[in-house]
């Protein structure tokens, strides 16, 4: 919902500037891709989502890690037409994405991670349009500014609501760490639902994760704590990790300064909770 | 006039069960009706059957919904949207839309119905489902959560006042946000508001039902169907939603456990059907239906069910007329997928209808054919219920809509009102034969049951002389709904 039109076309004049050649390395302005604050997780938005996990288009997020295709037997030794099997393989990378930063705002966890995970493949996904696109414009740069020492190859932004598709970007234990950094609180009673923590969608993030893999929440927001942590102590696939292990992890550093909201809350004087869940193993089936 | 049945559902003892009784039941509006084969037939609610009420062991604890349970049943002004049989065919499940309720009747052998609990939840089922053994209704609601409800809730479940998740969200009266959150500008009026809410304390807008209830597992989507499986010492919960989702999860108590998803429709789904030998059949807004090996969650083959129409619809002149300019935008919408339950070994057959199309389709699972076999029908199909009529020979019957025209969801017929059911019986050779004198046999059912007492001023649908257009197409269709339109907000 980019404003009045004056608004939008200055925005937009901007942004075509930016993905020009020549200033390819500058970072984007911030100012140029505020969005409302809030995107209701519920309607159906015009969002593009692969059909599963299989047909995701991961080469093009992180093309240093983009499968080359095998220029050997691809002769003509089978049909034009490319079978799906091979489709797949186009559209595949070498690793699979094992972080993801669930409602990843303007990104600053994902680019303070970058280079402490410079072998894990990141993913921050966002519903908010013009804050997707902030996100990607500037890993773009960051590519290019780096290009001698391929940095910032292994994040990568795209636009979802989690709460809808999880499922269908990540499979089964794919994934080995979740952030819930300051997920909007939705104080209204009535809007409960529309929170990114609760017991059923908690069944979602157990099931991408892998058995050991590790949630990270963090709020300034007490009651959104609380509820966080009676929703996740309830459902049997995950426990809270200790405060020794959980003090001495280095990403709960991270997402206490490098956020937008933790430095937004460190200057406000705001208090910080903190929890980690480890997803334990399935119980055994009779 | 008369409503057609929108959902019907048949209580029936295979031939090898020694006979072929059966029981049908319908619903019309806001009325259940029965008939057997033995003649038998009865309409709940009735002002001649008072609800019998199971005398409470202990008047003083006695609970809430108890006393709902006395209210004279003639007040019931919702209408039934689903029905189920339990395993045993000793209790019937329906819902009522409206009201959100859950209703469990007695069935006796002579299709006789007595209604022993209503349960209102608070958002609408869209689905239910028993487990096999017939503890337990599970509900797939509108807001995208299943949840587990005791058949008939034993003296224990009663005390259970609230369950664990709902206190949760009711225990806090604090404000959500200390003056040091963050806060954009609505955000601070809502805690400006909820301050002063603390001050007055606690409260009670919305009334959390105050039967045994649990929460199972939901996704943040509509839910469509829902369908338990038990395979050896397995149980499975299987549920479709709005979002070409369909998931499937541990049965309880691990149903907080997903085992994995069957992915690749690219439209809401709006049915499941598990086959008689234990595949999974789904369909919804697709122009196929798609067949899973949903264990592993393999897709096994597609079936084309809305070029079958489209062809059907091409061949029929009036049929064609309604045909958009271009038929790539010609779509189906699946509202009913139903195993044909002869159990031997002729293989897998399911009867498929779609949304304001008058035919049933059948597709026979494996014969990778190409299109399926229509089974023309007067009205708009709007369900199957499977008998025994007689002997071996499996009957289907189709309840059809016989208020609108053929193919029509919105216009009124004008031609005089027809019969509301066809039937077909299952020949020899592996084809479906209309076959009428079964439809004889229903003719009570057929023609009068809920036909007379349509006092006009009573608020149903249907009452009276002039049908509520609006509530009628409510009451029928729903799946076209499900669509999502491009162009949706950003
Ligand atoms: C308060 S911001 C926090 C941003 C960032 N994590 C930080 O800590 O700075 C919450 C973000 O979650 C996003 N969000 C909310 N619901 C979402 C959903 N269903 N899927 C993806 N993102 C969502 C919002 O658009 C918003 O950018």
């Amino acid at each position: 919902m980019p404003g009045e039109p004056a608004k939008r076309q200055k925005r937009e004049e901007y942004k075509k500037a930016l993905t020009s050649d020549e200033q390819n390395a500058a970072l984007p302005k911030k100012k140029f891709y505020r969005q409302r604050a809030h995107a209701n997780p519920f309607s159906d938005h015009a969002l593009t989502y692969p059909k599963s996990p299989a047909d995701m288009g991961w080469a093009s997020l992180y093309p240093a890690y983009a499968v080359k295709n095998g220029e050997e037997g691809k002769a003509e030794n089978e049909s034009h037409d490319q079978t799906e099997e091979e489709q797949r393989r186009a559209k595949a990378i070498m690793k699979n994405v094992e972080i993801a930063d669930i409602g990843c705002g303007f990104g600053g966890l994902l680019f303070a991670l970058a280079p402490k995970f410079p072998d894990t493949l990141m993913l921050g996904m966002e519903i908010r349009i013009s804050v997707t696109e902030y996100v990607v414009d500037k890993i773009r740069a960051l590519r290019t500014q780096h290009a001698s020492t391929s940095a910032y190859q292994n994040i990568s932004c795209l636009r979802a609501n989690t709460m809808k598709f999880l499922p269908n970007f990540f499979s089964k234990h794919q994934l080995s760490k979740i952030f819930l950094c300051f997920p909007d609180p939705h104080f209204k009673q009535r809007k409960h639902k529309a929170r990114i923590v609760s017991y059923t969608l908690n069944s979602e993030y157990a099931f991408v994760l892998r058995p050991g893999g590790i949630v990270y929440t963090i709020t300034d927001v007490q009651d959104l704590h609380e509820w966080m942590v009676e929703h996740f102590e309830r459902h049997p696939s995950f426990e809270r990790v200790g405060e020794e292990e959980q003090e001495a992890d280095e990403c709960v550093r991270v997402m206490k300064s490098e956020t937008e909201e933790g430095k937004k809350v460190e200057r406000n004087g705001g208090t910080k909770f903190v929890a980690l869940y480890r997803r334990v193993e399935d119980p055994p089936w009779p | 006039m008369m409503l057609p049945y929108q959902c019907i559902i048949a209580a029936c003892d295979r031939y090898e069960a020694g006979g072929n009784e059966w029981i049908l039941f319908g619903v019309s509006g806001s009325r259940l009706v029965a008939q057997s084969s033995t003649g038998a037939t009865s309409i709940w609610p009735a002002e001649e059957h008072p609800i019998e009420e199971p005398s409470p062991e202990n008047e003083e604890q006695e609970p809430p919904e108890k006393r709902v349970k006395l209210s004279p049943p003639l007040e019931q002004k919702s209408n039934f949207s689903i029905l189920r049989l339990s395993n045993d065919k000793k209790y019937l499940v329906a819902v009522t839309a409206e009201d959100k309720c859950i209703r469990v009747f007695r069935v006796d052998s002579e299709g006789r119905l007595q209604q022993l609990i209503q349960r209102c939840m608070t958002r609408r089922p869209c689905s239910i489902a028993l487990t096999s053994d017939d503890s337990t209704v599970l509900c797939a609601d509108k807001f995208g959560d299943v949840y587990a409800l005791p058949l008939l809730p034993s003296p224990e479940d009663d005390q259970i006042s609230t369950p664990p998740s709902e206190k949760i969200e009711q225990k806090k009266f604090v404000p959500s946000a200390s003056l040091l959150t963050v806060h954009s500008g609505r955000n601070r009026k809502v805690l400006e508001e909820q301050m002063k809410q603390a001050e007055k304390g606690p409260s009670q807008s919305k009334e959390t039902p105050k039967f045994k209830h649990d929460l199972l597992l939901g996704h943040v989507s509509m839910l469509t169907d829902i369908a338990y499986a038990a395979v050896d010492s397995r149980s499975y919960i299987i549920t479709a939603d709005r979002d070409e989702h369909i998931r499937i999860s541990r049965g309880p108590p691990q149903a907080h456990i997903i085992e994995g998803f069957c992915y690749g429709h690219e439209e809401f789904v709006s049915r499941l059907c598990l086959t008689s030998s234990g595949r999974l059949v789904s369909g919804g807004g697709d122009a196929h239906l798609y067949v899973w090996d949903w264990s592993s969650y393999q897709l096994l083959e597609t079936l084309p069910i809305r070029d079958t129409v489209l062809d059907y619809y091409r061949g029929h002149s009036q049929l064609a007329l309604l045909l958009p300019q271009d038929t790539q935008a010609f779509k189906t919408a699946v509202c009913g997928i139903w195993t044909v339950p002869y159990g031997g070994s002729e293989g897998d057959e399911v009867l498929v209808a779609c949304e304001g199309v008058p035919a049933i389709v059948s597709f026979k699972l494996g014969s990778s054919a190409t299109i399926g076999t229509v089974l023309p029908l007067a009205g708009n199909a709007l369900d199957v219920a499977f008998i025994y009529a007689r002997g071996s020979s499996c009957t289907a019957v189709v309840s059809i809509d016989h208020l609108h025209r053929p193919g029509s969801t919105t216009e009124i017929r004008e031609d005089e009102a027809m019969s509301r059911l066809q039937c077909f019986a299952y020949q020899q050779d592996g084809q479906w034969a209309e076959d009428g004198s079964i439809v004889e046999a229903l003719e009570w059912f057929n023609r009068r049951a809920a036909g007379e007492p349509e006092a006009g001023s009573d608020g149903r649908a249907g009452g009276g002389d002039t049908v509520d257009e609006k509530a009628t197409r409510d009451i029928l269709y729903g799946m076209e709904k499900l669509r999502k339109r491009p162009g949706a907000e950003d």
